[in-house]
């Protein structure tokens, strides 16, 4: 039987990748019997369309005009 | 200085403006600050290009240059900042103060209240920011490349030379670590 610390770590692992077979049949069984990981394990799926949101975001994007203003200093020291 | 440099200098931003800049926004909190930063690091790398190694990659160069750009302006604010805060290569937080010794959950996670909508508020945006902020140096640039910037771990690898398993603990901490500020900041 996985603890909640392994189980949240394989949890956190399906996330980026395909797990073996019995660590997926470990880790459904657990998340059946544990709501606390049940939990977690919602909060990594917001967590990744947070991530994917915040993306496009201006807190982690470039506007088009700070682009422009940063080619125009480039261009600038070229010149200079 | 090689002019030949500047076009090269416009596809790094284009390239990787994006990471540079949210990199450096985690850092000062100030949008202008940050966009100047981006600006200082690719003049600075026009000019400083033969110190680029074909080792690290172009991303992982263009950040030592921000890192160091970075410290310079909290110098110039009086304000003490270690190398040491913005890299952490052995990253010494562990899981103790998630789980007990016999692996249960200190702190049992709950089930977020608000709707997936939420995320779509600039309130909630500042929040996220500021969480991912507070991840120890090395989470957040992990997070910040793979998550957020969207880059395969293969990419992630190669260019922080970490093995595939640092790569996964650092994520699962940052998850940890994410989920608990998100709990504990973000009221909606």
């Amino acid at each position: 039987m996985l603890n909640c610390k392994e189980a949240s770590q394989l949890a956190s692992r399906a996330q980026d990748e395909e797990l073996q077979f019995w660590q997926k049949m470990a880790l459904k069984l657990h998340l059946l019997l544990c709501r606390s990981c049940a939990h977690f394990t919602q909060q990594l799926n917001f967590i990744r369309k947070a991530s994917l949101h915040a993306g496009k975001h201006h807190h982690f994007r470039l506007t088009t005009e700070a682009k422009q203003q940063i080619l125009q200093a480039l261009k600038k020291k070229q010149s200079s | 200085m090689s002019d030949d440099n500047v076009p090269q200098a416009a596809a790094w931003l284009e390239e990787y403006g994006d990471y540079l800049f949210s990199f450096a926004l985690l850092k000062v909190k100030d949008i202008h600050r940050a966009e100047d930063l981006v600006q200082e690091t690719l003049l600075a790398a026009i000019t400083a290009e033969k110190t680029f190694s074909n080792q690290s990659s172009i991303r992982t160069w263009l950040t030592g240059i921000l890192k160091h750009k970075i410290i310079d302006h909290f110098r110039r604010q009086d304000k003490e900042v270690m190398i040491g805060d913005l890299i952490d290569p052995d990253d010494t937080d562990n899981l103790d103060k998630f789980f007990t010794t016999n692996g249960k959950w200190i702190d049992r996670p709950v089930a977020f209240i608000s709707p997936e909508s939420a995320i779509q508020q600039t309130e909630f945006l500042e929040v996220f920011q500021q969480c991912v902020a507070n991840l120890k140096p090395k989470q957040a640039e992990v997070f910040l490349a793979k998550e957020i910037h969207g880059m395969s771990s293969e990419e992630i690898c190669k260019d922080l030379t970490l093995s595939p398993t640092n790569v996964w603990v650092l994520m699962h901490r940052a998850r940890l670590a994410l989920s608990n500020c998100l709990k504990n900041h973000w009221v909606d």
